[in-house]
């Protein structure tokens, strides 16, 4: 009964939410895709093949092989896992850092607010892909030094978001009620305030993942993300350009993993907010 | 007279749900030149939907509509947009609930005043537009129309803004005004201002108005005629004064009923003997800063100026006044949520409960009503989920909610339901006093009259001491022993209601009980 | 106007506190400049040395305030690898990324407000679900790819331009460009993809609210409505929200720059980093949160000029 309803439109219980359903499919095939990729891929992704590169989509190859006759197809599904990797990493420092900061500021406002929120924009105004290349180029790159980087520069957007919504609570009628019956700030906070914010949560973490995997992929294409031997979305399609003209159908297979993550969350943020 | 504006068999249907949901059954009407006709009902009844319609504005493809909506021999349902559009803002013009989003935020007033002009007749230049508008505005009783012209929305106060909407609508001289709860969300001496504004208009210009309110007491002060609705169908028609005094539908009773009386000249109602003091406020006095930044110096803004309040043991005290009053940050510093304050305030017992206006906002959307009654027992701790689970059963009882309702989330309540649960959720401590800040006025007319019955049965019951914050003196009337009059910050009067309702001392009392249609003996008005 | 002066100051503060966090993070980091010029295999003392001349030894508020008065002068500082002025490494770098930044600017600005119209005003028609598919997917896309795809459809299949063909603003200004039109529409596509649905909404939104009904009342044609009320106060969030991607495009022409062999800021700044050339990484990051800032102080004038509500706040 609820899982029926969760697929309806809030304000028309009688329309389907196209939304969240579509995002829903989209991510679902994506994660069980990466997740069956846990186990197995139909080729080792360091295989190399020299005597088939630069094959077109097959179904031995339904992605093709690359320059030097890997699997596309294997190596978009470790990329893929590896964005997915760096993707929940991000969010989840992102998350902490900034439902703390916001709850905080939010709910007690005055000078700390004031100083934590200026800082907060600035940084916030901060392209995040700049930010990562600033913090990469201090500590060096590699996944975990990406997980930070990114991670770091996405604290301002979920910690200004958490602020307004508990901005937005703090002087409503029921938590003065909650006040009035005695509760104490932290209670109020994470009781009463707290779980009204999911839904605006949630849809931003789907932002998130969102942003990360779109990060994630520029920096690797700029060569200052994940560093080989693991396989990276961005750095795929890095490679592909220069053999672009011969084989433009070699950054097919990595573009379109990139577009189906990202639409998949996106969607999903839409949806849940719909 | 003529007959202006022929309604019959109007018809409304939405589409947006799987099943079409009929919101106006079967309205007719037959609105005579120069007549004022009154549409009431409670939320729901369709009466805006019917208005709407006739101002044109149901234009949305998920809503059908069926019948005739004659205008000059022109049926304004099936007409084409353009024709429709010529007479939208030019013989027909409307003005709405809420004049605080009624108005454009990003457009100057006069250019607002000024639109029909514009859009119906080319031919008035520039500058006779702003003198028009300039006129219509000083007439709609703006003072300084040259500078509201200039000003934007949000510089004007409520009252001001439906002064504004009502000369926008008027400049072109309509013939039909459609007024959709003009004064609901206004204060009680701006709203009876704006009654009058609307009887001028209607005398000076011949204008018809159809007047739509939930306010029975409103439309029995100002329309000829009176429509009576109900879940979408017009359930008694006819005068106004016949329909007030001899009702023929149970409905319209039961509205007619729910209307507060105040009968000073009957017997004064039994008033309780008070027995000892439970709260007692002594020169209470509060300000906040405001302004104030780096380079700014903070100013003091005196809210409450020596205020003492003496509340007794079981007595119902109201506090009465106009928005901005002082009234609320009152009962913050009384209920110890603002504790900024200089004076004293004494409590005998535990810290006072408090209700809040609207029920929608009171309660926190995302628990159930069985956790948001326990959340206070929670808090206090001591007992096991046994005992705290029979407490919310009791209480439950106590304020006549079914027992089924415990799982469900605020958002599957009635507002009254509601209004149930914050009064529930405020007594679960068992407080000797309880606030209520108008805790009736968010609510449908019926439903105010169970709520203020409820508040009478715990007061026997429990034994309740009970503040009442109200700006309706009708309502204070049936329910209050005693009332305070507030202005400014300061109580400027206060005693038994009896006496203040007869012999009111101060002239912006009698101006209240003037507002609220209530009759003082022997005053000379 | 004194809104204007509070701005301009708290902007000037802004900038110092970011240079400043920039110059600190950079001095924290381990290895010392000195030895970087000079490579392993120098003496002590000669490190010593340069330490000394290169003032490494001084308190750090002293660096900090010498570099900053460095850069109010228009002096960044010397590269440590190429022992030649950070200024004339970037400085005709600088032009390249700005008009490449703004050239992307343009074109999202001139292809998502008509977009955006279009589709709220005909929403739910069969164009507009089409429309939001699209879009939908187009968000979807990183830069760089679309700067592939653009390459590789425009560039290799249609021929209309030569990959790799670029025309440096000294030869030509105006093929320079031209050859920037692609680079810059693979940067405003997903941008202008997100600003089309945000306009779109936000007329919906908007088109909800009373005043609409009111303009109605008066006999408004359905594009009077549009145009002469919802219009501004629908466009208020999308200036926001265009003012915040101007800095994001900044970083966007950084990426597609490498797609298209753009000899822009982005080379430099990528073989800075690779190299441990902080002068220049510093410079570079200086300058790119004088645009980032002084594009949010425009974006607030802006805002205060179409909302007469925050100007009241003032």
């Amino acid at each position: 009964m609820r899982i029926k309803h969760f697929f309806r439109l809030k304000n028309n219980p009688g329309k389907y939410n196209v939304t969240l359903l579509t995002g829903t499919i989209i991510t679902g095939c994506v994660l069980l895709l990466l997740l069956i990729g846990v186990i197995h891929t139909p080729y080792d992704t360091e295989a190399m093949d020299t005597a088939n590169k630069f094959a077109g989509f097959s179904l031995r190859h339904l992605m093709g092989t690359d320059n030097f006759g890997r699997d596309v197809f294997s190596r978009v599904i470790r990329g893929g896992q590896t964005t997915l990797k760096i993707a929940v990493g991000t969010v989840f420092i992102g998350l902490l850092g900034g439902t703390v900061i916001g709850a905080v500021t939010g709910y007690f406002g005055g000078l700390v607010d004031e100083i934590l929120m200026r800082i907060n924009d600035t940084i916030f105004a901060f392209p995040s892909v700049l930010l990562a290349l600033v913090i990469v180029s201090l500590f060096g790159s590699g996944t975990i030094h990406v997980i930070w980087a990114l991670g770091i520069a996405f604290i301002p957007s979920f910690a200004r978001m958490v602020r307004s919504e508990f901005l937005r609570y703090r002087d409503s009628d029921f938590i003065s009620v909650a006040r009035m019956q005695g509760a104490k700030s932290v209670r109020i906070m994470f009781l009463h305030i707290f779980p009204n914010t999911l839904p605006v949560l949630l849809s931003a973490v789907m932002i998130g993942f969102n942003n990360a995997v779109l990060a994630e992929a520029g920096l690797s294409y700029l060569g200052i993300g994940v560093q080989p031997p693991e396989p990276s979305l961005g750095r795929m399609l890095s490679e592909a350009q220069s053999y672009l003209a011969t084989a433009p159908l070699m950054s097919a297979g990595p573009g379109l993993m990139i577009i189906l993550m990202v639409l998949g969350f996106s969607l999903l943020g839409d949806g849940i907010s719909e | 007279m003529g007959v202006i504006l022929d309604v019959s068999d109007l018809h409304i249907e939405f589409h947006d749900h799987e099943k079409p949901e009929t919101v106006v059954h079967d309205f007719d009407l037959m609105l005579e030149e120069g007549e004022i006709v009154g549409l009431v009902g409670e939320s729901g009844s369709g009466k805006s939907m019917s208005a709407m319609a006739i101002a044109g504005l149901l234009s949305r493809h998920e809503i059908s509509k069926e019948g005739k909506i004659l205008y000059n021999g022109t049926n304004l349902l099936t007409c084409s947009r353009e024709e429709l559009r010529s007479y939208q803002g030019k013989d027909i013009a409307m003005i709405f609930q809420e004049p605080m989003t009624s108005l454009n935020p990003s457009k100057r007033i006069g250019w607002q005043v000024e639109e029909s002009v514009r859009i119906h007749r080319s031919d008035i230049d520039a500058k006779t537009r702003k003198e028009m508008a300039v006129t219509q505005l000083s007439r709609a009783g703006l003072p300084d129309p040259e500078k509201v012209y200039m000003q934007y929305p949000h510089e004007l106060s409520g009252g001001m803004r439906q002064r504004v909407m009502i000369a926008a609508a008027m400049i072109l001289n309509p013939r039909i005004l459609i007024a959709d709860e003009p004064t609901t969300a206004l204060d009680v001496m701006v709203q009876a201002q704006i009654i009058d504004l609307l009887r001028e208009i209607n005398r000076e210009y011949h204008t018809s108005i159809i007047f739509i309110s939930h306010d029975l007491s409103l439309v029995n002060q100002l329309c000829h005629r009176v429509l009576v609705m109900h879940h979408g169908r017009v359930v008694e028609a006819g005068r106004t004064r016949e329909i007030f005094r001899n009702p023929q539908k149970e409905y319209t009773m039961k509205l007619i009923g729910s209307i507060p009386k105040v009968r000073l000249d009957d017997v004064p109602p039994d008033r309780q003997e008070m027995a000892g003091d439970i709260l007692s406020v002594r020169g209470l006095t509060v300000s906040y800063q405001s302004g104030g930044g780096l380079f700014r110096k903070k100013q003091e803004n005196l809210v409450l100026k020596g205020i003492d309040l003496t509340l007794h043991r079981g007595e119902i005290l109201a506090l009465v006044g106009e928005s901005g009053c002082g009234k609320s940050t009152l009962a913050k510093a009384v209920t110890g949520m603002n504790s900024r304050y200089s004076g004293s305030i004494e409590l005998s017992g535990d810290r006072p409960q408090m209700v809040f206006q609207d029920p929608y906002s009171a309660l926190n959307p995302s628990h159930t009503i069985g956790w948001l009654l326990e959340e206070p027992l929670r808090i206090r701790g001591g007992m096991t989920d046994a005992d705290r689970n029979a407490r919310v059963l009791e209480m439950m009882d106590m304020v006549r909610l079914d027992r089924e309702l415990i799982h469900r989330y605020p958002g599957q309540l009635s507002g009254g339901q509601r209004q149930r649960v914050c009064i529930a959720a405020a007594l679960m401590l068992k407080p000797e006093i309880l606030l209520a800040d108008e805790p009736v006025s968010a609510l449908d007319v019926t439903i105010q009259v169970e709520i203020l019955a409820l508040l009478k049965r715990l007061r026997a019951e429990m034994g309740l001491s009970i503040l009442f914050i109200s700006h309706d003196l009708r309502t204070v009337y049936q329910l209050c022993d005693t009332v305070a009059i507030m202005k400014g910050g300061v109580i400027i009067e206060k005693g038994p209601v009896n006496r203040i309702y007869r012999e009111p001392e101060q002239a912006y009392t009698r101006q209240l009980l003037k507002a609220a249609g209530i009759a003082v003996p022997g005053a000379a008005v | 106007m004194k809104y204007i002066v509070k701005k301009l100051i708290m902007m000037a503060f802004t900038i110092l506190v970011i240079s400043f966090v920039v110059f600190l993070a950079f001095r924290f980091i381990p290895g010392d400049p000195a030895l970087m010029i000079l490579g392993g295999q120098s003496s002590p003392e000669k490190i010593e040395a340069l330490r000394q001349e290169m003032g490494l030894n001084d308190p750090v508020m002293a660096q900090y305030l010498r570099w900053l008065g460095g850069l109010l002068r228009g002096d960044f500082g010397v590269s440590y690898r190429y022992s030649m002025p950070v200024l004339s490494l970037i400085g005709e770098k600088i032009p390249i990324t700005l008009f490449l930044t703004l050239e992307a600017f343009l074109l999202m600005v001139v292809i998502s407000i008509p977009l955006g119209i279009y589709t709220a005003k005909y929403s739910g028609g069969l164009i507009d679900r089409v429309l939001v598919v699209i879009n939908q997917i187009i968000m979807a896309v990183p830069p760089f790819f679309s700067g592939i795809l653009i390459t590789w459809l425009f560039g290799m299949t249609f021929r209309w331009f030569r990959p790799g063909g670029y025309i440096s603003y000294k030869v030509s200004f105006a093929s320079f460009l031209g050859y920037l039109f692609y680079p810059a529409l693979a940067i405003a596509l997903p941008k202008a993809a997100m600003a089309v649905k945000l306009l779109r909404s936000s007329v919906l939104t908007e088109a909800k609210l009373d005043y609409v009904r009111t303009a109605y009342s008066r006999g408004n044609a359905t594009n009077d409505v549009l145009y002469r009320h919802v219009l501004k106060n629908a466009i208020i969030p999308v200036v926001t929200f265009l003012g915040m991607t101007l800095a994001d495009m900044v970083a966007g022409s950084l990426i597609v720059e490498q797609v298209f062999g753009i000899p822009g800021l982005s080379k430099t700044l990528l073989t800075s980093i690779s190299n441990r050339d902080y002068p220049v990484v510093e410079a570079i990051i200086v300058l790119i949160a004088v645009i980032v800032v002084t594009s949010n102080v425009a974006v607030d004038l802006i805002y205060r000029a179409l909302d007469p509500r925050i100007r009241a706040e003032e």
